[in-house]
């Protein structure tokens, strides 16, 4: 890709650069602390059961892994759970991981299979459904915009604290489907293709997904950033 | 003048049908995001983001939700998780 085009991708807000300058340097030196570069693992000695080798994974991945989970199910006890589970059959199938994908994403696939099995059995559904998703899409005729979007209020932006709960929130009301992509490709930066295989689908199924997802995201926030709504309803 | 004319003709290719629509550059967002575009695609998206009046508010807002949801909030660890974990292991994993 050319530099020019980078630089245009990654640029964010003003606040959100520092937010994530902030958290990227606590990540950065709390990992400098334990492990100075991604964690590599013994995968030999993963497979013949060496539990020193295990023990090193969980270690490593746990924080991570149960950030996952967490999101996924905004439950703290169960999400310890699932986690726990999750390390457990990783340790009785580690026969079965076949090296076509990294460790991680094989890792990462059973604990939000059990996840989402969770999520299933406890009956905790989200509020929007796939035709919500649908709604909050833009509307086109003739391939043009029908409506122009609202500009958003500099203001109302500029106010953290709120503007992480209101995101929050609309992440919590997503179908289940698109809530798990945007946490594994927005929040924890996993690649398109990992996701994919993680979720057992195709890279362009994450991608429609991911981008239904922002695009009913942008349209629950919009409801509350842009002048022209002084409350948020849609989120209320 | 030259950023003028530039924004006429790609507004003509548009309406032609020579550059890509707003339904289209829309069903472009995540793959140009990703960086997957073709480079004459991606091209052509960022012409018509920088002339459309519609659309260049509408990505910037879409960038801005992507951006707020990596920023939306730390979740806290439950003291000792990792030790918890390890003795439910070490307790099961026979």
């Amino acid at each position: 890709m050319e530099p020019d085009r980078l630089a245009f991708l990654k640029m964010r807000s003003p606040l959100c650069n520092l937010f994530y300058m902030a958290t990227t340097k606590a990540t950065v030196s709390s990992a400098a602390n334990s492990s100075p570069t991604k964690p590599e693992y013994d995968l030999e000695a993963l497979l013949r059961g060496d539990e020193e080798a295990f023990e090193y994974l969980v270690v490593q991945e746990s924080p991570r892994l149960y950030r996952v989970i967490f999101r996924i199910l905004g439950d703290e006890e169960e999400s310890q759970n699932i986690l726990q589970e999750t390390f457990l059959q990783a340790f009785q199938r580690m026969d079965t991981f076949r090296k076509e994908s990294k460790l991680t994403t094989w890792l990462y696939a059973i604990g939000i299979n059990l996840a989402r099995a969770s999520l299933r059995k406890s009956k905790r559904l989200s509020s929007l459904n796939d035709q919500d998703v649908e709604r909050m899409q833009p509307s086109f005729s003739k391939g043009m915009f029908l409506e122009s979007p609202h500009h958003w209020d500099p203001l109302k932006l500029a106010e953290q604290s709120d503007r992480h709960r209101l995101v929050h929130q609309a992440i919590v009301k997503l179908p289940e489907d698109y809530k798990t992509i945007v946490i594994l490709r927005d929040i924890e930066e996993h690649s398109t293709d990992e996701v994919a295989k993680m979720l057992g689908i195709t890279s362009g199924a994450v991608r429609v997904r991911l981008h239904r997802a922002r695009g009913a995201l942008r349209s629950m926030l919009d409801a509350h950033f842009s002048h022209s709504n002084p409350s948020w309803e849609g989120l209320s | 003048m030259g950023g003028f004319v530039m924004k006429l003709i790609v507004m003509i290719k548009t309406l032609l049908g020579f550059a890509p629509n707003c339904e289209k550059v829309n069903a472009f967002l995540a793959d140009y995001m990703d960086g997957t575009l073709p480079e004459k695609t991606a091209k052509q998206f960022e012409d018509h983001i920088d002339m459309c009046k519609c659309c260049g508010p509408y990505f910037e807002q879409y960038r801005e939700t992507i951006d707020m949801t990596r920023c939306c909030g730390e979740v806290k660890l439950p003291e000792e998780l990792v030790e918890h974990t390890l003795t439910f292991l070490r307790k099961n994993a026979k």
